[in-house]
């Protein structure tokens, strides 16, 4: 596959990654824009930023996507990103079931802040801590089914699944944008911009950098 | 937690880490911050021994002359904190500027049957963050060890003093600072002093429920970026871009999160004298000496930064802006005072304004 620098694409969908503190959001965001895993990753204080452009359905998405700290409180300033966000991440830990008792309450944040046809997709991370798994993938399963949402096992440690995750939501995204605009002749919604074709700094940023700061 | 991953392998790995002179691991050897720990000249040590001994005459035995220096020339003083205090006498002079000591002289035995005796509910949030707080640092690294054991303490023993504030993500970055200055318990008092405002204004609007007092900085650093950096400012504005994406850790953490450990406490001496106003002066130096490289495109100058490349400057700025010697001075020349308290009552009026609106809706404020 010919890589296109990153400005260039045809799609740019904003997505959230959201759930309890603690369940990984952060490093299924590194495992997916960078392929990188950290073992001594700090808290997430605020929101947390990054990109990354990739073929999906035969067409070039760029996926925004803002991680979000999982503390409660930190809602007062997170909540304002799911507006225009047209994807969700809903991440719990396996290993954690009241990090999946909670996410009801992530989906009553959705509803109150996000946009009504935001596509959902529930995460349960850390596969890999096998001997620990307190939730198990039937009952993860009947809820998102319940609650009409896509859902996937990953482990951002080990790559599993963490591609396929992004691949599908970012998918289903595709599928009802395009067919939004088959079944009406007006514009895409403003959040999804057309790609531009103008290309600015071709150079590759693809710099490898250590995961943890100094700090 | 992830740690817990390497353990369950039984692995035990132990090699000397190279670590700089604050206890921070090393990413590598060929790193710009190595230069930083290059030794001394013959003359800076000298220059330093100078300076030190300065200083020891000006705080006393113990801290027993302080107070009447302060009082007799406070000049003095503003002007060798903003040259950095020596690390030697960091820890002591922090709890003498804070007012931290004397809250510790005032209430003894409270931190102790905070630690001991009470039971806080934000424990397994505190635990869970333990392991997260400063995780290249050699002293929070080990786990169980006393570096985790004593900020988890702190941490405990603050949730149960203030249940209304408890536990909230950032506050760990502020108490493992101060553990790597002085003792669990003066870390204690110094968060009580600066969350309950002994000598400036109460903090704890940082972390309480709804975070009012990021929201309003938020709110104030976003003006001061317009009004003293115009043209960034509208950049800015047509990106979309609003402090709460990159300075809301400044203000949570005050700069302990993720600038450089060197700046972080240069900072946070200035911060401990003067209040929260070296924050903003701190961002909009660092905005301003970055300008050029956040409004274009280095190679086609002409360009604007779009969205994500501006965003990704803004959390990584290059080392040489982050330099202590050149950022501070910038920032003690800015002025923001009498900006920031207008600001506040502007922020505060609109706020009253949208209570009373919601309010007439007949709806709880949020």
């Amino acid at each position: 596959m010919a890589r296109r620098p990153d400005e260039e694409y045809d799609y740019l969908f904003k997505v959230v990654l959201i759930g309890d503190s603690g369940v990984g959001k952060s490093n299924l965001l590194s495992r997916f824009t960078r392929n990188e895993f950290c073992l001594e990753s700090k808290s997430t204080i605020g929101v947390e930023f990054a990109t990354r452009t990739l073929q999906v359905e035969g067409r070039t998405i760029k996926a925004q996507i803002w991680d979000t700290a999982g503390q409660e409180r930190y809602r007062a300033i997170t909540s304002a990103y799911y507006r225009g966000a047209l994807g969700a991440l809903l991440v719990y830990d396996v290993t954690k079931p009241t990090t999946f008792e909670n996410v009801s309450r992530w989906l009553k944040e959705l509803r109150d802040h996000a946009d009504a046809n935001i596509v959902i997709m529930l995460i349960g991370n850390k596969t890999d801590l096998k001997h620990l798994r307190a939730v198990a993938t039937e009952d993860a399963q009947g809820f998102a089914e319940k609650e009409g949402l896509s859902f996937i096992e990953t482990s951002a440690l080990e790559a599993t699944n963490v591609e396929k995750a992004f691949q599908t939501i970012l998918g289903e995204i595709y599928r009802i944008i395009s067919k939004k605009s088959l079944s009406s002749d007006e514009p895409a919604p403003a959040s999804i911009k057309e790609g531009k074709t103008l290309v600015v700094g071709t150079q590759e940023t693809n710099i490898k950098k250590p995961c943890c700061s100094s700090s | 937690m992830e740690k817990k991953r390497a353990e369950d392998h039984e692995v035990e790995i132990a090699p000397p880490v190279k670590v700089d002179k604050f206890g921070f691991v090393k990413p590598d050897q060929n790193s710009p911050e190595a230069g930083l720990t290059r030794s001394k000249s013959a003359f800076e040590f000298e220059r330093e021994e100078r300076r030190i001994r300065k200083w020891r005459r000006m705080i006393g035995v113990g801290g027993s002359d302080w107070k009447h220096y302060v009082r007799r020339k406070p000049h003095v003083v503003k002007r060798r904190i903003r040259k950095g205090i020596p690390d030697c006498l960091r820890g002591l002079v922090w709890q003498l500027i804070s007012g931290s000591r004397d809250l510790l002289l005032m209430n003894p035995g409270v931190y102790e049957q905070l630690v001991i005796y009470e039971t806080s509910a934000s424990e397994l949030d505190i635990i869970r963050d333990i392991s997260r707080t400063f995780p290249s640092h050699v002293f929070f690294q080990q786990r169980h060890g006393p570096g985790q054991r004593s900020l988890y303490n702190v941490l405990k023993a603050y949730s149960v003093f203030d249940r209304d504030v408890g536990y909230v993500q950032g506050m760990g970055f502020v108490a493992g600072l101060l553990l790597l200055y002085m003792s669990e318990e003066d870390a204690f008092w110094l968060l009580v002093a600066l969350l309950k405002g002994a000598v400036h204004a109460p903090m704890e609007g940082l972390y309480l429920a709804g975070l009012p007092l990021v929201q309003q900085y938020l709110f104030q650093f976003e003006n001061l970026v317009k009004e003293q950096l115009p043209k960034l400012g509208e950049h800015f504005a047509q990106e979309m871009i609003n402090p709460s994406m990159y300075a809301s850790q400044w203000f949570i953490t005050v700069f302990a999160y993720s600038f450089p450990f060197h700046l972080a406490i240069r900072v946070w001496d200035v911060f401990l004298y003067e209040g929260v106003k070296i924050v903003f002066k701190v961002g909009l130096a660092l905005l301003k000496c970055c300008q050029d490289n956040l409004l274009y495109n280095i190679l086609l100058q002409q360009v604007k930064l779009p969205f994500e490349k501006l965003i990704h400057a803004l959390r990584n700025f290059p080392d040489d802006a982050l330099n202590p010697d050149s950022l501070l001075p910038m920032a003690y020349s800015t002025k923001v005072s009498r900006r920031l308290e207008e600001l506040r009552q502007e922020y505060e009026k609109q706020n009253r304004k949208k209570d009373e609106s919601i309010g007439k809706q007949g709806e709880q404020p949020p």
